[in-house]
């Protein structure tokens, strides 16, 4: 994995005072810390302010990090840590207020021109059913799930990522798959 | 949750998910396949666990757009391959409008930047609005045709100036008599119209002055001090060098 190499060199610059080092990490794993944040939390503002949190403390960390492990597990470890926490904080709110924001949020993002209308309502349909369904599933099940089909992350990388034993991320995921497929065979 | 215990489970759970995504290697793959073939559950739970796969994919796609990473892998992905056929709109590059470029330029712009943005623009509708206002307000210039005349200021006072001569001749004319035309044109020009307004008071006032009698003409020269009258006479003399006792 060069990236992966290419990470850690980054790191090691950006701790020897290269400024733009960092950025360039910041650059390269944003997109897909936001897809995390995304899935874990079903709101983009909330996916927003999680990522930029996620940088946040791996800026202010950079020195903890010791190469153990990779620059994208420290990264989504982080990330779900702070999911973890801002899910926390906003628990007050309700799943149905968050579920309605998540569908307002979502009309925001626009389906090709060439999609017919009855197809494009097919499709959000599916999609909101979807996102209901992954916003239900319990923490543990829904961080797997999202590093999984949002980060296409393997169950190595997750397994570092979450430090968990590998066949736990595997029964994890399996687990959840079974309930996401029961949730959403009963929408439809 | 409720339903779960409900299907039959197969014991190789772990290998099938790891089937499903993939990352199972060539022997293992062979392994399951052909596990796949005997065990109804597996074989059930992977159709399903494909489309729950296919509908999050679904999901993603249309909230980020596709991920670009490990492109090699995925495809490779015996559930990618079974989820193909029916994801055909799933893998497309997103096309987004000039307003949704903008609003999600601004979604991923900082704080700083956003609040600049909106004081320009309240800025920026503030001076279209003062433009506006004083376009508005100028008066409109009529444009006339090319017959119709156009005075200047030289014109005006030109025009001015002539009416009032005639305005004064006609006055002149009208109220002065015969006999003191010739006095008022004898007049010096340069005296201009307070001489003939004088003139024009003297003519009013000669009848007058010739019905008085002498008693009456001197009296009135005393009044006016052009002779010493008889009161003056009598006045005291009060300033005197010598001191006041």
């Amino acid at each position: 994995m060069e990236t992966a190499t290419t990470d850690e060199q980054m790191v090691e610059r950006a701790l020897s005072g290269d400024p733009e080092a960092f950025g360039e990490i910041v650059r390269r794993w944003e997109r897909r810390i936001f897809a995390l944040a995304f899935g874990m939390l079903g709101r983009e503002e909330d996916a927003r302010d999680a990522t930029q949190e996620t940088f946040l403390a791996a800026f202010r960390n950079l020195r903890g990090f010791r190469g153990e492990a990779r620059v994208s597990s420290w990264l989504h470890r982080i990330a779900v840590n702070q999911c973890i926490t801002r899910q926390r904080r906003t628990k007050v709110r309700s799943e149905t207020a968050l579920e309605d924001e998540a569908e307002k949020n979502a009309a925001v993002f626009a389906l090709p021109a060439d999609v017919s209308p009855a197809r494009t309502a097919e499709v959000r349909e599916r999609s909101v059913a979807v996102r209901r369904a992954v916003c239900a599933l319990p923490p543990d099940l829904r961080q797997v799930v999202v590093m999984k089909e949002f980060e296409e992350l393997t169950f190595q990388e997750i397994s570092e990522a979450l430090d968990l034993p590998l066949s736990t991320v595997k029964s994890r995921l399996y687990t959840a798959l079974r309930q996401l497929q029961m949730r959403l065979e009963k929408i439809r | 949750m409720e339903n779960m215990n409900e299907r039959p489970v197969c014991h190789r759970a772990e290998d099938l998910v790891t089937y499903l995504y993939g990352e199972a290697s060539a022997s293992e793959a062979r392994d399951f396949a052909g596990h796949m073939k005997q065990c109804d559950a597996c074989r059930a739970e992977f159709a399903m666990f494909s489309q729950v796969h296919e509908s999050i994919a679904l999901w993603r796609n249309e909230a980020l757009g596709p991920i670009v990473s490990s492109a090699a892998q995925i495809a490779s992905s015996p559930l990618t391959s079974a989820a193909a056929e029916s994801s055909q709109f799933v893998h497309h590059e997103r096309k987004l409008s000039a307003l949704a470029a903008l609003r999600e330029f601004f979604s991923v712009s900082p704080l700083w930047l956003r609040g600049a943005t909106a004081i320009a623009s309240l800025l920026f509708c503030l001076l279209v609005v003062l433009a506006v206002a004083r376009l508005w307000q100028r008066p409109v210039e009529v444009v006339k045709g090319g017959n119709e005349l156009k005075y200047g200021q030289q014109d005006l006072d030109r025009e001015v100036q002539r009416q009032l001569a005639e305005k004064l001749a006609s006055l002149n004319s009208e109220k002065a008599p015969p006999v003191n035309v010739s006095t008022a044109t004898a007049a010096p020009k340069n005296m201009g119209n307070r001489v003939q307004l004088a003139s024009n008071r003297a003519q009013f006032k000669t009848p007058r002055v010739k019905g008085l009698t002498r008693q009456e003409r001197e009296q009135l020269a005393a009044d006016l001090r052009l002779i010493p009258g008889r009161d003056d006479e009598e006045l005291p003399f009060v300033l005197r060098d010598e001191p006041n006792p």
